[in-house]
């Protein structure tokens, strides 16, 4: 079966896997294995284990929905990040957040001044009077 | 007429001018190649939302949510999609132009709606033009936008629409056509009207007659529930995706008149100058030749 996680910003994964784990805060855990009858689920916080073989794969997601059918897993999320274990792809996601909103405010201050020094000096130097 | 050294400097400053907005031009051009590449990824996921809904709203019609219902609109909210920064042409005016005739249309005053703002032109406009504003903060768009940025605008909106503090939302965006024309339009995305989500889907009817069905993980309900929201977020989103391709778009050909323009003044000024060149040496001449003419 296939697995495509798609975020906003285009899609994130798409692999062929053995089967995944969903779990949601709401929801609790169940998981996804080859043939299933089709299904749709939310995730508001949560994961998806991704397995392949011997390998783990986890998606972190915020507000996000599974959708399963045909054997392809479509998982569309607000927000996503792959990381191979659940607590660094989340903390990952998280300070990522963080730091964007912490710039978002800086630059908010910095356009403010630049701003008022902008019209400033646009009235010192008589800029527009001829 | 001016001094020579008058043009000269003008001539130059004209022409250090040329350069920025050159370079802004260019700046701007791959900016909106950029843009039209994030709006190209950004497209597969609302369709998928969309069917999703349309699926699971036709499997049963006793799903309702509040989002879906029209109510008697009472306050409105307009949300104004403009960009940080000005040098973009006609981008925010014609925003602005477009608001306050529809406004002047449809409202007889100022307190019967209310004004949401993304981008820092408009937050300002919305404070000159005294309307209440449904935002405290600047919400910037920024040329890498990220979902993130304003999050919190639009989880304000659902849950005032939700609470019944909004009756409706509509956003008013520069809608991208192509690179040289850019249109302003008015669509309402909350609540979100049937023919809103029905138009796409009887498109696809025609393609698959074989639905589907699926279960619900934990039900139906629960499921619309998280869609609904998470569908006028990622609209919201779009919408400003496109607005931000206009801005890019809209600044390229501002740009680009305002380098021809300075080439334009360049241009005149050189004949000026020459001119008033040519007068010098003749003044200089004719003192020469008078000046020996005394002599002798």
């Amino acid at each position: 079966m296939k697995i495509s996680v798609v975020t906003p910003r285009g899609e994130l994964y798409n692999e062929e896997v053995d089967y995944v784990v969903v779990t949601s805060k709401m929801n609790g855990e169940f998981a996804i294995m080859k043939n299933h009858i089709p299904i749709i689920s939310t995730i508001d916080t949560g994961y998806v284990k991704i397995v392949r073989g011997e390998k783990e794969l986890y998606t972190v997601v915020l507000n996000g929905v599974v959708e399963f059918q045909s054997n392809i897993c479509n998982v569309i999320a607000q927000e996503a990040h792959v990381g191979m274990n659940k607590v660094s792809a989340m903390e990952h996601l998280n300070t990522v957040r963080e730091e964007r909103i912490r710039e978002n405010k800086r630059r908010n201050v910095d356009f403010a001044l630049a701003e008022k020094e902008l019209k400033k000096s646009v009235k010192d130097s008589k800029a527009g009077n001829l | 007429m001016a001094s020579m050294r008058e043009i000269k400097s003008r001539i130059t400053a004209t022409k250090k001018t040329a350069q920025i907005t050159k370079a802004m031009h260019m700046v701007s051009a791959s900016k909106l190649k950029k843009a039209e590449g994030i709006i190209k990824s950004y497209r597969p996921l609302i369709y998928k939302l969309r069917e999703m809904i349309d699926n699971l709203l036709d499997s049963d019609d006793a799903l309702s949510h509040p989002m879906l219902v029209e109510r008697e609109k009472q306050v409105v909210c307009y949300v104004l999609v403009t960009s940080d920064k000005g040098l973009a042409g006609p981008y925010n005016s014609s925003v602005f132009k477009a608001f306050t005739a529809f406004v002047k249309e449809n409202h007889q005053s100022n307190d019967e709606f209310l004004v949401a703002t993304i981008g820092y032109k408009a937050y300002s406009f919305a404070k000159r033009m005294n309307y209440k504003t449904l935002n405290d903060d600047i919400i910037n768009v920024r040329d890498d936008i990220q979902f993130i940025d304003f999050k919190t605008v639009i989880d304000k909106f659902t849950n005032d629409f939700l609470n019944g503090n909004i009756d409706s939302i509509v956003v008013f965006y520069n809608h991208f056509v192509n690179t040289i024309t850019q249109i302003v339009e008015h669509q309402q995305i909350l609540p979100i009207t049937n023919g809103h989500i029905k138009v796409k889907e009887n498109k696809e009817e025609e393609e698959n007659d074989l639905k589907l069905i699926y279960n619900f993980e934990p039900s139906p309900q629960v499921i619309i529930d998280n869609l609904l929201p998470m569908y006028v977020e990622n609209t919201l989103y779009g919408m400003i995706l496109e607005a931000k391709a206009s801005e890019h778009a809209s600044r390229m050909t501002a740009m680009k008149s305002a380098t021809d323009n300075a080439e334009d003044v360049i241009h005149t000024l050189q004949l000026h100058y020459n001119r008033a060149r040519q007068a010098a040496i003749t003044i200089e001449l004719t003192d020469i030749i008078g000046g020996a003419n005394a002599v002798n």
